[in-house]
């Protein structure tokens, strides 16, 4: 399956560059055109924060006693409270839920409808194991009986858009992610820039040459070797290093900036990018979590501030993308004596798209006060992640075969996208 | 064995002459028995065992698989599970120089982090190549990953090499209990999963959920989240020192909750720290502690799932752990010699994992390296940087998680074989390419090297037809092209 481009193809690239007048440096002189069968829905983007996340204290509601009760120390300070410095107070959104501080550059997204929360959500699965957890909900399952595969991969198996290209669904900052594992070819990368042989030319070109020739067998290897070189020769035609962002965008110096950067590249490029998948680690913060600043404050930074970079550079394209955010569990309510929090139950999600229903925290939430936790002390989860994922893959990915993408399972339409 | 008369004598007066040699890095590695090259192609002649020898090796050495044929690979494998036998002096002499690592925690902490770790992954890395002791290896890598901690987070740099020589190492072929209960007693775990701050008015379960769910009884064992709590409780206190010998382990009685606890149906209280001990070695001996770590062992060195490709196996294994209160060598014996040696047919595949992959090409080629930090930083593109694997279930040991990151091992093939790397040189003598007259017998000796056969006859003609006119006329200029082929074949990526 590697994806010379055809002459058909480049020629039609060729007139397309003719129409667009200032074809920028950093794009491919062709892009890719397969022929449909089906139409392409949104470009899917799943951010996995690893490690569960503590959604009380990302998107938190100072409209709760018990909030503040539970958390005394690393509790966010109320949007309306005085002596706080305002760096270090909710910011209000609804007049009961808030943004953590350092999402405060969520604002622009949030306020044009662009970027939807949903509160107390999360999976049946109740373990608190970050690895079973995670990966039944990369699965996309209800326990250990059904697919290895990755509900993202089932989704593009199931929904035959006639794209070929070599980077229909990759991985960037790493390994692959589970929700890619299956069938449909997906490949994990570190970054675009690199993605080729490095060193002498003419040495480079002859080892290609072999790999081509090693990976022609019929197994799994030569299928992800062909492929591997597919997407090797799509890159090629990219120059990141000339990409500049929309409307002055800056993306944070981080990995986190950098992957989704070069996802918003891909997609501008049109190369055939159907799904990204980003991991960002370092969530489990039993110790030293911090409150406004701290260990949780820094990587909220890194989030609010990508996903506002990203959000800004490609506003002319939120109509056709569909962004993910979410983690395998939430954590418990009350905080620990090592100004962390340990293992709970439910989360949140974010959904940041030109079609999401947006500016609005979406789901039930069930409340924090006594006799209203979950388990241990833990936010009860309300919604199913099934449940908003099911209907971005109906609404948004245009696939209907959704009991494909989630077996034996009865998603609720509740209006998250349009 | 790769000692002269000569050299032993030498050694043994060093050990005389004291310290006063002890900087002499130019001796070490001569008394080392480097550098490496290879002098002789390996004899043609059918390998049964070559499969089962790569599966207990980082990549069988034509040493090791000259063994193999004179012993036998069952009688090969009983030496090498009597580990403390083989002499591994020359492997032991290459360390030499990145002896910092054995220091204690509170002197590494005065350290620059980056000269600490970057000695403590040379250790690593060079132990897996230049090791005798290649299935103690084996299991020292096991354990690592079992116990995974990363020493990324915050100052565990300077708490894990006491942990990998203290815990891994002493007890990688010991007894499982007592290995549990030096990682529930080190200091690099307890910091890694917050059990320093696991104290009585609030606890802590990062350690005592971990403990149970990757470390001893598997996350589906029956146990609750009530249980979680209870351990955590019974553990409280269990932590590290802070000031005066920071870094070392300590029971703190002024945080430990000695009230009544319920965990897995049995009441602990009042005994401080024993309960906690009690606790431990009640895990460490648990029936479905043994089922875990065989299915964990067979998947090592077998089959990516045992439980469907192995399940006798797992039982007996299991059975092992059970009847011999939980004594590693003897669970280990079943799946190698039980399991491995008398497997009927082709073994199951096993896609080797980056560490894997870089050591064989390093031990088989041969390669004269230093391990450093051109080949950790290929390591880590590659998706396993040693001691850095972030969550504690450590890296993962199937072929899914592996397949799709081809290009960091093509890219390492090419440079490998292009001698591209600061402090890592292969070479062989050109007398070796006399006795052939063609590309095509170039290339199957070096199969022969690298993969106990022939390539297969589509990958011949590849990387053949590939060939310059130029690198078809002169061998010598074919090598380092053929050698870059074959590290990045599929066939390379199995083991």
């Amino acid at each position: 399956m590697t994806t010379p481009l055809t002459r058909r193809q480049f020629l039609q690239g060729m007139a397309a560059a003719a129409v667009i007048t200032a074809w920028p440096g950093w794009m491919p002189r062709l892009a890719f055109a397969p022929p449909q069968t089906n139409p392409r829905g949104d470009a899917l983007l799943v951010l996995f924060l690893r490690g569960a996340a503590d959604a009380l204290n990302m998107v938190v509601p100072h409209g709760e006693e018990a909030y503040y009760r539970a958390r005394p120390t690393i509790g966010i300070a109320r949007p309306d409270h005085t002596s706080a410095g305002e760096d270090s107070r909710v910011v209000d959104l609804d007049g009961f839920f808030g943004f953590h501080p350092a999402l405060r550059p969520l604002l622009e997204p949030w306020q044009a409808g662009h970027l939807a929360i949903i509160h107390a959500c999360g999976a049946p699965d109740d373990s608190r194991s970050h690895f079973k957890a995670m990966a039944l909900m990369e699965r996309g399952v209800e326990d250990e009986r059904g697919p290895a595969s990755g509900w993202v991969n089932r989704h593009l198996a199931s929904y035959n858009t006639g794209n070929n290209s070599p980077i229909r669904a990759i991985g960037l900052g790493g390994g692959l992610p589970r929700s890619l594992y299956g069938a449909v070819p997906a490949t994990a990368m570190r970054s675009i820039v690199d993605f080729h042989l490095s060193g002498d030319e003419r040495r480079a070109a002859q080892m290609m040459t072999m790999l081509r020739g090693l990976h022609q067998t019929e197994n799994e290897l030569g299928q992800i070797g062909r492929e591997t070189l597919g997407v090797i020769d799509t890159l090629s035609q990219l120059d990141p290093a000339a990409y500049i962002p929309r409307g002055g965008a800056v993306y944070p110096d981080s990995d986190f900036g950098y992957s989704l950067r070069q996802v918003a590249m891909l997609i501008k490029a049109e190369a055939g990018l159907e799904a990204a998948a980003i991991d960002l680690g370092g969530w489990d913060t039993h110790f030293g979590q911090g409150g406004s600043v701290g260990l949780m404050a820094r990587l909220l930074d890194d989030l609010g501030q990508g996903l506002a970079a990203f959000h800004a550079d490609m506003l002319d394209y939120m109509g056709q993308i569909s962004v993910v955010v979410m983690s395998e569990f939430g954590r418990r309510v009350h905080e620990n004596a090592s100004l962390g929090t340990d293992h709970g139950h439910g989360t949140l999600m974010m959904m940041l798209g030109g079609h999401v229903t947006g500016g609005k925290i979406l789901g039930n939430w069930p409340g924090l006060g006594d006799g209203l936790l979950f388990g241990p002390g833990d936010l009860a989860a309300t919604t199913d992640y099934r449940d908003v994922l099911a209907e971005l893959v109906r609404v948004r990915l245009n696939n209907t075969a959704v009991d494909q993408v989630f077996p034996s399972y009865q998603p609720i339409r509740q209006g998250f996208v349009y | 064995m790769p000692f002269s008369r000569r050299e032993f004598l030498q050694l043994l007066g060093l050990g005389a002459a004291g310290a006063a040699l002890s900087g002499c890095a130019p001796l070490y590695t001569r008394l080392a028995g480097g550098p490496v090259s290879l002098t002789a192609w390996p004899d043609w002649q059918a390998e049964p065992d070559y499969p089962r020898l790569n599966r207990v090796t980082f990549g069988p050495t034509l040493a090791e698989r000259a063994a193999v044929q004179e012993i036998g690979f069952a009688a090969w494998l009983e030496e090498q599970l009597a580990y403390e036998t083989i002499d591994d002096r020359p492997a032991d002499l290459r360390l030499r120089p990145y002896d910092l690592i054995e220091q204690d925690a509170d002197y590494l902490l005065m350290w620059d982090p980056e000269e600490v770790q970057r000695p403590f992954k040379q250790a690593a890395l060079l132990r897996r190549v230049y090791s005798q002791r290649q299935v103690y290896e084996m299991a020292v890598h096991f354990w690592t990953d079992h116990f995974n901690i990363a020493i990324t987070k915050g100052d565990v740099w300077a708490l894990k090499p006491a942990d990998e020589r203290q815990v891994i190492r002493r007890h990688a072929l010991g007894n499982f209990a007592d290995l549990l209960l030096a990682s529930a007693t080190s200091p690099a775990m307890l910091y890694y999963l917050d059990n320093q701050a696991n104290v009585k008015s609030w606890p802590n379960e990062n350690y005592a959920r971990e403990v149970m769910e990757l470390h001893t009884l598997g996350v589906d064992a029956g146990y609750t989240q009530a249980d979680v709590m209870a351990l955590a409780r019974i553990l409280t206190g269990w932590s590290v020192k802070e000031r005066w010998m920071w870094g070392q382990f300590t029971f703190d009685e002024s945080v430990h909750d000695d009230d009544d606890k319920e965990w897995l149906g049995e009441t602990f209280a009042g005994e401080g720290q024993g309960d906690g001990e009690t606790a431990i070695r009640h895990l460490a001996t648990h029936p479905q502690t043994g089922r875990f770590l065989a299915i964990k062992l067979i998947r090592r060195f077998l089959a990516d799932w045992p439980e469907r490709d192995a399940p006798e196996l797992v039982a007996k294994t299991a059975a092992a752990f059970n009847q011999s209160h939980g004594d590693i060598r003897a669970m280990l014996r079943l799946v190698l010699l039980d399991g491995l040696a008398a497997w009927p047919g082709p073994l199951p595949p096993k896609f080797k994992r980056p560490a894997e992959f870089m050591a064989s090409a390093l031990r088989q080629l041969p390669v004269e390296t230093d391990g450093g930090r051109p080949l950790q930083a290929e390591l880590a593109a590659m998706g396993q940087a040693d001691y850095e694997w972030p969550t504690p279930d450590g890296p993962p040991d199937v072929a899914d998680a592996w397949l799709r990151n081809l290009l960091p091992r093509w890219r390492f093939a090419v440079k490998l074989a292009h001698n591209e790397y600061q402090g890592t040189r292969w070479r062989w003598s050109d007398a070796l390419l006399d006795g052939l007259d063609s590309p095509a017998a170039l290339l199957d000796q070096l199969s022969h090297l690298l993969l106990g056969g022939p390539l297969d006859e589509n990958g011949r003609q590849a990387l053949l037809s590939a060939l310059t006119p130029a690198q078809s006329n002169d061998l010598s200029l074919a090598a380092a092209a053929l050698t870059a082929g074959i590290l990045a074949a599929p066939a390379f990526q199995w083991r």
